[in-house]
């Protein structure tokens, strides 16, 4: 019972079946473009040299850019492909943080400290 | 204001070019290194005959059990005669051969030890080595303010009591590099994921009959158990009057 | 859209990019420590070329990713032919009088009761 629930919160119709390859498959390449966007917009925050919450205020930025590029591509059949648009914004918004951290750290030491 | 005061500490670009980059290089690099080794040493899991013969065996006997009402009487009773006859029946033979256990197999014992090999190892020695040849400096600098508690994480091997909290070490840089480098290996060793998916096909093709406890006794005595007090009930005994019916 | 050539060639040329920005930004630095000059910000080219390279970059990897995949259970099971939902693994049997044809049969000894 509480599987149907599950599903039935996802989507409105209650008996929706969704192939678990293929979701699996829409994770892995979001998580590629999330992790490959944690590692590039790291290396532009070092490259323009900024510090504290603008570093943190340019990640926030460039996670929201990456979620209406995932968006573009996907384009108007949205619901084809994932669950929800706001999912998709807010996983993983952590995860890939120690990965910016490393590159601006990284770019900002090569670039501004010597 | 704090910042531009320490940025007035100024770093020699050799630093840059002689520890700074070796430090990330070679992290990356090992960790590449490491990947392939792994892939290298890992032995394919030898699946023997026999041990296959009884997970689908185990295979078969359970779905007999599970369809038993749609076959006649006389045919449950032929099949079950082929798994639990007491002299002939397939759940019924003696096997002198046992298992290896955990300890004496040693297949298991390599697979520990590569294990360790790949991931112990690399970790103690090219620390160790990093700690000893890159020891001391100071290199890089966190874009954003920390507290003093971060020092001690931070600045392992250097020991003033006056530096700003956001000057990294070499060592700490080290180990930034071991830990925020993973996401970014996912990224460029692609063949993690593919190896996991061809091991998922592999196992959709042997009919996830690997899954075999070591000791095929116990699961042959309990399938045995379980296959002698099945209650045939032929369902489809009426099928075609019921049918005729509607 | 699967990736193409043209992505490729968008990936690459966004890195150099990136990479040519992060040169001039460190050489740019040097400039202003050996004229003693105090660092405000970045010439506004730089981080035009920065920022720009990062999209053109962020542009390719989307393509490159992968292509997304519909999932719904049913998109799949359009494409399907009839072979492929016959193959029920669970009705495999590789235990009848058809093995004593292979000719990698062992004659074992349970072969002689099953005929």
């Amino acid at each position: 019972m509480s599987g149907s629930k599950a599903k039935s919160e996802k989507s409105s119709t209650p008996t929706v079946a969704y192939s678990e390859i293929a979701v699996r498959n829409n994770a892995t390449v979001v998580e590629y473009c999330r992790t490959s966007m944690a590692a590039l917009s790291g290396c532009t925050a070092g490259l323009l040299g900024l510090t504290g919450l603008h570093g943190a205020a340019f990640y926030i930025f460039t996670v929201f850019v990456l979620w209406f590029m995932i968006n573009l591509k996907a384009g108007s059949q949205f619901n084809k492909f994932f669950m929800s648009r706001k999912a998709l914004l807010t996983n993983g918004f952590f995860g890939q943080l120690f990965t910016y951290i490393l590159c601006w750290t990284f770019l900002y030491g090569m670039v501004h400290v010597y | 204001m704090s910042i531009s005061v320490m940025t007035d500490l100024v770093v020699d670009p050799n630093i840059r070019g002689w520890v700074f980059l070796p430090i990330i290089v070679i992290t990356f690099l090992v960790g590449i290194f490491r990947h392939y080794v792994s892939i290298l040493l890992s032995s394919q899991k030898k699946v023997e005959i026999q041990q296959l013969q009884d997970s689908q065996i185990i295979l078969r006997s359970r779905i007999l059990r599970e369809n038993a009402k749609y076959i006649p009487r006389s045919s449950f009773n032929m099949r079950r005669q082929f798994f639990n006859n007491q002299e002939t029946g397939y759940l019924t033979q003696k096997r002198e051969h046992t298992a290896p256990t955990m300890m004496t197999d040693p297949n298991m014992m390599t697979d520990m030890l590569k294990g360790n090999i790949t991931n112990v190892i690399p970790m103690f020695i090219i620390g160790g080595w990093i700690n000893w040849m890159f020891s001391g400096f100071i290199t890089t600098k966190v874009p954003f303010p920390l507290t003093l508690r971060f020092k001690p994480m931070l600045q392992r091997g250097i020991e003033l009591s006056h530096l700003d909290a956001s000057w990294v070490s070499s060592a700490s840089w080290y180990f930034l590099n071991v830990f925020g480098l993973r996401s970014i290996y996912a990224l460029v060793l692609g063949e993690n994921n593919a190896a996991d998916q061809s091991k998922q096909m592999q196992d959709q093709m042997s009919g996830a009959a690997m899954a075999m406890p070591p000791d095929p006794k116990v699961a042959f005595k309990a399938e045995w158990e379980a296959l002698e007090i099945v209650d045939h009930q032929w369902i489809l005994q009426d099928i075609d009057n019921s049918l005729v019916d509607q | 859209m699967p990736a193409t050539l043209f992505h490729r060639f968008v990936l690459i040329i966004g890195f150099l990019s990136l990479f040519h920005a992060a040169y001039s930004a460190a050489q740019h630095r040097s400039f202003l420590r050996i004229n003693e000059q105090t660092f405000t910000h970045l010439p506004l080219d730089i981080i035009f070329q920065s920022v720009g390279s990062l999209f053109a970059v962020m542009y390719g990897v989307m393509h490159i990713a992968g292509d997304f995949k519909e999932i719904k259970a049913s998109a799949d099971l359009e494409n399907k032919t009839w072979e492929t939902y016959r193959n029920v693994p669970s009705f495999y049997t590789f235990n009848h009088r058809g093995r004593t044809f292979s000719p990698f049969y062992i004659h074992s000894q349970h072969s002689d009761e099953s005929e």
